[in-house]
């Protein structure tokens, strides 16, 4: 009898624990941990889930620093295959250097936003992080005090990567007054223009010099799509273009609905009530009926397919930069590109802050990850390390200082989302006069009249989220020339104003006219 | 066992009713044959464009059969396909390891709580219950599992969140109290011990309830990406969903950002659109294989409580 009933009781024990593993089941969608499960858990009360590695090295270079291991989050088009050789290659570079090792922890950049959030909010050891204003946002991570302040460590460990850069690249990056970010030096200019295959025009001798603002593509577009008796000749999605022409219109965007028009950068504007933008949509709605626009243009996600295909005959982009028709040459399977700008070289935060470091408030070891950045931006082997893996494993070196990259060797990494680009080697096949002209046009780019401001979205967020609802029923119809601007656009106006537009704008007003304040203008 | 008995005559009286074929019947039929074209048709489109010339997909889109037949696709992955038998291995690991604890588990505490001799039971199942209301939050998950429990790149971490299901737990207890109790006294007046009962008894009593809640658990562990991305960087680790996941995730995500963002975003380094439809079809293959399989005792486990004894 005793038997039976210990018996029992184990059973029911087996239960209890299976109880506690039912709780960090939870219910099936969100998985989700129970606090009970959380507070029957052995706790080893120790903060870093990894720990750091003690060093395996005898003698260094640096001997009065004591090692410690860096971990660096980074975003990846995906995870490299050999990324431990790699990393192991890093270290020997970093041990010898500054006696740090680095953990190089790669996320898909579509995974990253929401990785980022989950480390950063559980207080895991994280020293040096990739950030942006597309991806994992600069601003709002600053605000939620995700990111150290960076000004005392750049002027005393990194007075080289500080002068690398010109100082409207720095203004860009600041937020209060302070630099949260060391930006992954490169291309930092946009330039608008049409993009145009070769092809045609030299078949039909269009003559490009008589392009002067957006609407004149029309004559030239009639003329192919005449001869060509082609569905459609301009490759549009359901973005449209005004995202990429504000400069042709003379406009800088803020955020969202907020621009401003450069004649009179101080007056914050809601853009759905310019005429700059009326004119746009009457020049789509105009190419769209006469057949010009791709007629799925308002439901199509990307125009990556028809480019590939190589029907992207006209095409508006506001990247021209030096070398980039070469690009666009890959991206438009394999036809030849030319570039007719519409406007000069121009920078704002906007073209600046879109790849940067951040060290994390919580790191044990601030002065070592911004030695490491230092090494990252100044050393060169170790830069083509990180961008290019190993010598003879992942790429070979020619005779004239270009690389070959060996394809499907495991390791690809972009070497725009780790440091300074210009201290990369060039692939074969590229100009190797791109990286100087890169550098002298970033150098003689007109900076925006607003270069650092930054809107703050939390006080008026619930009216961004109903305004983007308003638009993303509107616009994609207008942008494209789909539905008529004369039906829709006072309707659309009319909601967006009954969504908030108005504060949005006058929030961003404040914003700027604070911050212009404390810049002494 | 009732329940596949009783099957088993609807069916045979069933057969020569249907010879007539009345009016509902056709209706019924014609529903259904609907129905299975409209699940069948995407999955058949999956595996049309996996092997279409990527030439001809851009060049005149989608088609049920394909206009260009092109294995090139299928070659590409089987040609380096380290990463994908990788991959494999975790989740079919994960899968084996996972529903034979899981399901072993679900049924000694689905027992424990069936039974009318256990004094706590009320408490128990509500215990059991509650966890399918309300949950910590995401945060707190994962500091439990990366801080406390150090599972972050192990292969636990990917098996013992999802071992027990307050869900699964409830259908098994409800299979499990339609068994006769006076089977499990007498069992123990002959002097079984009650583990003896439990796996002489009840689990082989058991089979279609068994075999309902071992499918759900195993598609489960085999659908899932989720924990992958949470807890594993370690690319050996990586499971089979969460690699097709991580490209397509990445690469909508790069393509909504490629027209406004001044980084040049090489989309080259992505497997094109047939490959990445090959990549699917290899990835669920042995799902839809198991599944006729266990078919059988699905239908009778789900029936499981609707018949009295």
């Amino acid at each position: 009898m005793l038997r039976k009933r210990n018996g029992l009781k184990l059973t029911a024990a087996a239960a209890g624990i299976a109880v506690l593993l039912s709780a960090c089941g939870g219910n099936n969608g969100n998985n989700n941990a129970s606090p009970s499960a959380a507070s029957s858990a052995p706790s080893s009360g120790s903060a870093g889930a990894t720990a750091s590695s003690p060093a395996s090295g005898s003698a260094s270079a640096s001997a009065d620093l004591k090692p410690v291991e860096l971990v660096w989050y980074l975003s990846e088009s995906s995870v490299p295959a050999d990324l431990p050789a790699v990393q192991d290659a890093v270290n020997k570079i970093a041990k010898e250097k500054i006696n740090a090792t680095v953990k190089l922890m790669v996320v898909g950049s579509g995974d990253y936003n929401q990785k980022m959030n989950t480390v950063i909010a559980s207080g895991e050891k994280l020293d040096l992080m990739w950030t942006a204003n597309w991806n994992f946002d600069y601003v709002q991570n600053q605000s939620k005090g995700a990111f150290l302040p960076l000004d005392d460590l750049l002027n005393q460990y990194a007075p080289d990567v500080v002068k690398s850069m010109p100082d409207y690249v720095w203004d860009a990056t600041k937020i209060d007054g302070k630099i949260y970010a060391v930006p992954n030096y490169q291309t930092v200019i946009n330039k608008e223009g049409f993009v145009i295959q070769k092809e045609y025009i030299d078949k039909y001798k269009l003559d490009t010099s008589t392009l002067k603002k957006f609407s004149d593509l029309g004559k030239l577009m009639e003329t192919v799509k005449k001869g060509e008796n082609a569905e459609y000749v301009y490759a549009m999605n359901r973005d449209g273009n005004f995202g990429n022409l504000a400069r042709t219109y003379n406009l800088e965007v803020i955020s969202g609905i907020a621009y401003i028009n450069l004649n009179d950068p101080a007056k914050v504007v809601n853009i759905y009530e310019t005429p700059e933008l009326r004119d746009y949509y009457d020049t789509v709605r105009d190419w769209y009926q006469k057949g010009y626009i791709n007629q799925d243009a308002a439901t199509l996600k990307s125009k990556t397919d028809m480019q590939k295909a190589g029907k992207a005959i006209f095409g508006y982009d506001n990247v021209l930069k030096p070398g980039g028709e070469i690009e666009a040459k890959v991206k438009n399977g394999g036809k030849d590109m030319v570039y007719v700008p519409l406007t000069d070289a121009y920078t704002g935060t906007n073209t600046i802050i879109t790849t940067m470091q951040a060290i994390s408030a919580n790191s044990e070891n601030p002065e070592r990850a911004m030695m490491f950045l230092n090494l990252v931006n100044t050393d060169k082997d170790l830069f083509n390390l990180l961008a290019f893996g190993i010598e003879g494993k992942h790429y070979t070196k020619n005779a004239d200082g270009s690389i070959k990259l060996i394809p499907d060797s495991g390791y690809a990494m972009a070497d725009w989302s780790l440091g300074n680009v210009f201290n990369g080697y060039t692939i074969e096949g590229k100009d190797p006069n791109v990286a100087e002209l890169t550098k002298k046009s970033n150098e003689e780019a007109k900076p925006s009249p607003i270069m650092g401001f930054k809107f703050k979205t939390d006080p008026v967020s619930a009216e961004i989220a109903n305004v983007n609802a308003v638009s993303s029923e509107y616009a994609p119809g207008l942008n494209t020339g789909t539905i008529a601007p004369d039906d829709n656009l006072a309707e659309f106006q009319a909601k967006l104003k009954e969504a908030g537009a108005d504060k949005i704008i006058a929030e961003v007003q404040k914003q700027l006219d604070e911050w212009r304040a404390a810049q002494g203008k | 066992m009732n329940a596949n008995i009783e099957r088993a005559n609807a069916v045979r009286t069933a057969a020569p009713r249907r010879r007539r074929m009345p009016v509902e019947q056709v209706v019924i039929n014609l529903f259904f044959i609907l129905l299975s074209i409209v699940v069948l048709v995407p999955l058949l489109l999956v595996v049309s464009i996996s092997i279409t010339d990527e030439q001809s997909l851009l060049a005149s889109g989608y088609h049920l059969f394909p206009k260009k037949i092109d294995w090139l696709a299928y070659e590409v992955i089987l040609k380096s396909p380290g990463q994908m038998l990788r991959a494999y291995g975790v989740t079919v690991t994960v899968t084996v390891v996972g529903t034979i604890v899981g399901l072993l588990l679900t049924a000694m505490i689905a027992f424990s709580i069936s039974r009318r001799d256990y004094r706590y039971r009320r408490i128990t199942t509500l215990y059991v219950f509650f966890t399918m209301l309300f949950s910590g939050g995401l945060v707190p998950f994962y500091i439990l599992v990366t801080q406390y429990l150090h599972l972050k790149d192990t292969i636990w971490a990917l098996i013992i969140p999802y071992l027990l299901n307050p869900f699964y737990v409830l259908i098994m207890k409800g299979f499990l109290e339609k068994l006769p109790h006076e089977v499990f006294e007498s069992a123990k007046i002959d002097g079984s011990s009650e583990w003896r009962i439990f796996f002489s008894m009840v689990l082989p009593l058991s089979t279609p309830a068994l075999a309902t809640v071992g499918l759900f658990i195993a598609f489960v562990y085999w659908n899932d990406w989720w924990l992958g991305l949470l807890f594993i960087d370690a690319p050996n680790l990586v499971p089979l969903q969460l690699l097709l996941y991580r490209i397509m995730n990445t690469m909508e995500f790069l393509i909504n950002n490629i027209d406004r963002v001044n980084v040049a975003i090489d989309l080259s380094a992505f497997p094109n659109l047939s490959a990445r439809m090959a990549m699917a079809v290899l990835a669920a293959g042995p799902m839809m294989l198991v599944f006729p399989f266990f078919q059988r005792y699905f239908v009778a486990g789900l029936t499981v409580g609707s018949v009295k004894s």
